[in-house]
């Protein structure tokens, strides 16, 4: 089988076919990634879709310097963060259309509790939104979270620790 | 509410993921649409920067000075082509011999630089 590197090599020197098989291969995990951020499988699709658009033209420039895997997690960081910010707005003017907390059903609660966990992650310092988003997206351990960071292993676990602790407070408020 | 638990619960989720090819599908027609739209409006741009610049070509060439279209539009008999030479002679006749100011249509020949006029005032003068 060959490695991302390898495909990614074809897909420079030509061959679109190569770049499917990239696709197909972490297809799954992107698509993971964004069904339990969103918790909606058609802005999921769509999110995975937009990260693999600006991959095919990204790709074309890659210099191999890091693992593909991580590259295409930086990305899909990245497309989570302008998903936050373009929903912000979004879920501000849609408040009113919170379920009334008397009648709602378990899987509507528990949604609606998810949303709310994402939209306070969103409101966290750059560093932690990302700590956690890591974390609880793919149970990424520390020392894989700080090489994408690109910081120590301790300085990701203080800022998931920063992070937790600024939620608790905000939620238990 | 409890954070971990949610934390817990996010990444336990189950899931299952879109079919491959399908993916593939949707992901290179949005791509292709998505260029012919960037390439629309490419084009639109290019087109509007043009349309600004033969504008501003053209707006540079106009002035504000009334005498630079007189200057052009009243010019000089000796620079007519010979059929509208021909007129302005049979015109000038025409004034002389009708005029009841004969120093008014001379005045008038002499302002547009009617040659035969210049001609004669040229040889008063000497």
């Amino acid at each position: 089988m060959k490695t991302d590197h390898e495909l990614i090599r074809e897909f420079q020197d030509g061959n679109n076919d190569a770049f499917d098989e990239l696709v197909k291969r972490h297809l799954s995990e992107t698509y993971g990634f964004f069904i339990k951020f969103t918790s909606d499988e058609v802005e999921a699709e769509d999110l995975a879709q937009d990260v693999f658009i600006k991959m095919y033209k990204a790709l074309k420039k890659f210099r191999f310097e890091s693992k593909f895997k991580t590259y295409l997690f930086r990305a899909n960081i990245n497309m989570s963060n302008t998903y936050l910010r373009r929903n912000k707005w979004r879920n501000l003017l849609h408040l009113d259309q919170a379920p009334d907390q008397g009648y709602m059903d378990t899987s509507l609660e528990d949604e609606w509790r998810r949303k709310e966990l994402w939209d306070a992650i969103s409101l966290l310092p750059p560093r932690q939104r990302m700590v956690v988003t890591m974390r609880i997206s793919q149970e990424m351990p520390y020392r894989e979270i700080s090489n994408i960071m690109g910081i120590s292993e301790n300085s990701a676990k203080v800022n998931y620790h920063h992070a937790v602790k600024a939620l608790k407070e905000k939620f238990e408020n | 509410m409890n954070i971990e638990k949610q934390f817990q619960g996010i990444a336990k989720s189950q899931f299952s993921a879109p079919d491959g090819d399908a993916f593939l599908e949707k992901l290179h027609g949005e791509r292709q649409k998505r260029q012919q739209r960037k390439m629309g409006f490419i084009h639109g741009v290019t087109s509007a920067a043009i349309v600004v610049v033969l504008g501003m070509i053209t707006s540079s060439q106009l002035t504000d000075d009334p005498m630079v279209y007189a200057s052009t539009d009243l010019i000089p008999v000796e620079t007519m082509d010979a059929e509208t030479e021909e007129f302005v002679y049979d015109l000038a006749v025409y004034l002389v011999d009708n005029s009841d100011d004969i120093w008014e249509t001379l005045a008038f020949l002499d302002e547009i630089e009617f040659e035969p006029v210049v001609t004669m005032h040229e040889e008063e003068t000497e």
